[in-house]
C-alpha cells in the first residue's frame, strides 16, 4: 500500500525537508526566524552535543581515581571552586533542558499528545527553571 | 478577525494524525531516554544532592565504598549502557541529518558502535576496578 503522499520519493536521496516557517538553509544548528518547534529542536541537539562532551569529560575526570586518593584530593579542590561549580549549573540546564524536552519530543511524536507541543514546551520550562534554581542553591550552598 | 467553521456542529475536535517516525532509532532513542530520565536521577541524587561534602563530591573513600556497593554497581552499569546507547543513537542522527552517501552512512553506523563498545568497554573497567578496591 502507497497510498502517502510522496512515500515513493522517500529513499530518494536529498536535502532533509522539515515542517516550519523560516527554516534557514544554514541547517538545525541556526535558530532564527525558527517558530517555537524549530528552536526547540534546535537547543535540543545543542544541549545533547553538550552532553556527549561531558560524557567523556566526566569518564576523563573519573579515571584521576585511578590514580589513588591524592589526585583526586588535588581534583576535588579545583571542582569545588566557584567558577567550576557555576559549570556545574550550566550541565544541569543542559541535563534539565535535554530531558525535558525529550519528554516533550517522546509525548507528540508518539501521538499521545500531539497537538499539545507549545502547552508542553511551556509547562516542562516551568518545571525546569524551578528545578535549576533549586539545584543552583543546593550547589552554591553546599560551597 | 472571521473565521469559517470547518467542523460540523456537535462534533469533536479530531486528534491530528501521528508524527511521522524515524524508525527503530526513534524507538530506541525515546526507550532509552525514558529509562535514563529514572538513571540520572538516581545517580545525581545519589551522587551529588545526599552527600555531605563540599559541592556535594564525595572523597576518594566515599567513592569506593559507594561503588562497591551491589546494587549501586548494577545500577550505574546499567546507567552506563543507556548513556552511551543514547549518545551514540543522537550522534547517529546529527550525523545523518548531512545527508550522507549510503557507503559513508554504513561508515558512521560502524564507527559509532565501535566507539559505543570502546566507551562501554573503559566505563566498565572504571568501574570494575575501584569496586574491587573498596
Amino acid at each position: 500500500m502507497n497510498d502517502v503522499p510522496g512515500a515513493d520519493r522517500r529513499a530518494e536521496r536529498g536535502p532533509v525537508l522539515r515542517k516550519g516557517v523560516g527554516i534557514p538553509a544554514s541547517g538545525w544548528f541556526d535558530p532564527r526566524g525558527r517558530a517555537l518547534g524549530g528552536f526547540a529542536f534546535s537547543l535540543n541537539r545543542v544541549t545533547g552535543l553538550g552532553l556527549v562532551f561531558y560524557l567523556y569529560l566526566h569518564l576523563g575526570v573519573l579515571s584521576l581515581l585511578l590514580g589513588g586518593e591524592r589526585s583526586w584530593s588535588d581534583f576535588l579542590r579545583l571542582a569545588t571552586s566557584w567558577a567550576f561549580l557555576s559549570l556545574d549549573i550550566l550541565l544541569i540546564f543542559g541535563i534539565l533542558y535535554h530531558g525535558l524536552n525529550g519528554i516533550r519530543v517522546a509525548l507528540v511524536g508518539s501521538g499521545l499528545v500531539a497537538d499539545r507541543q507549545r502547552a508542553l514546551w511551556w509547562s516542562l520550562g516551568v518545571i525546569g527553571t524551578i528545578a535549576l534554581i533549586a539545584a543552583t542553591l543546593h550547589i552554591y550552598g553546599s560551597k | 478577525m472571521a473565521t469559517i467553521k470547518t467542523r460540523p456542529e456537535g462534533t469533536r475536535r479530531r486528534a491530528p494524525a501521528r508524527a511521522p517516525r524515524a524508525g527503530w532509532s526513534w524507538i530506541a532513542t525515546t526507550l532509552t531516554g525514558i529509562g535514563l530520565l529514572i538513571l540520572l536521577t538516581v545517580h545525581m541524587v545519589a551522587n551529588h544532592f545526599v552527600v555531605a561534602s563540599v559541592g556535594g563530591l564525595r572523597s576518594y573513600r566515599q567513592i569506593l565504598e559507594y561503588i562497591a556497593n551491589p546494587a549501586i554497581f548494577t545500577i550505574e552499569a546499567i546507567f552506563l549502557l543507556f548513556v552511551t546507547v543514547h549518545a551514540m543513537l543522537g550522534l547517529r542522527g546529527v550525523l545523518l541529518d548531512l545527508d550522507p552517501s549510503p557507503r559513508v552512512q554504513r561508515w558512521i553506523d560502524a564507527g559509532l558502535v565501535a566507539l559505543g563498545l570502546l566507551t562501554l568497554a573503559y566505563g566498565y573497567f572504571l568501574i570494575g576496578t575501584l569496586a574491587s578496591r573498596a
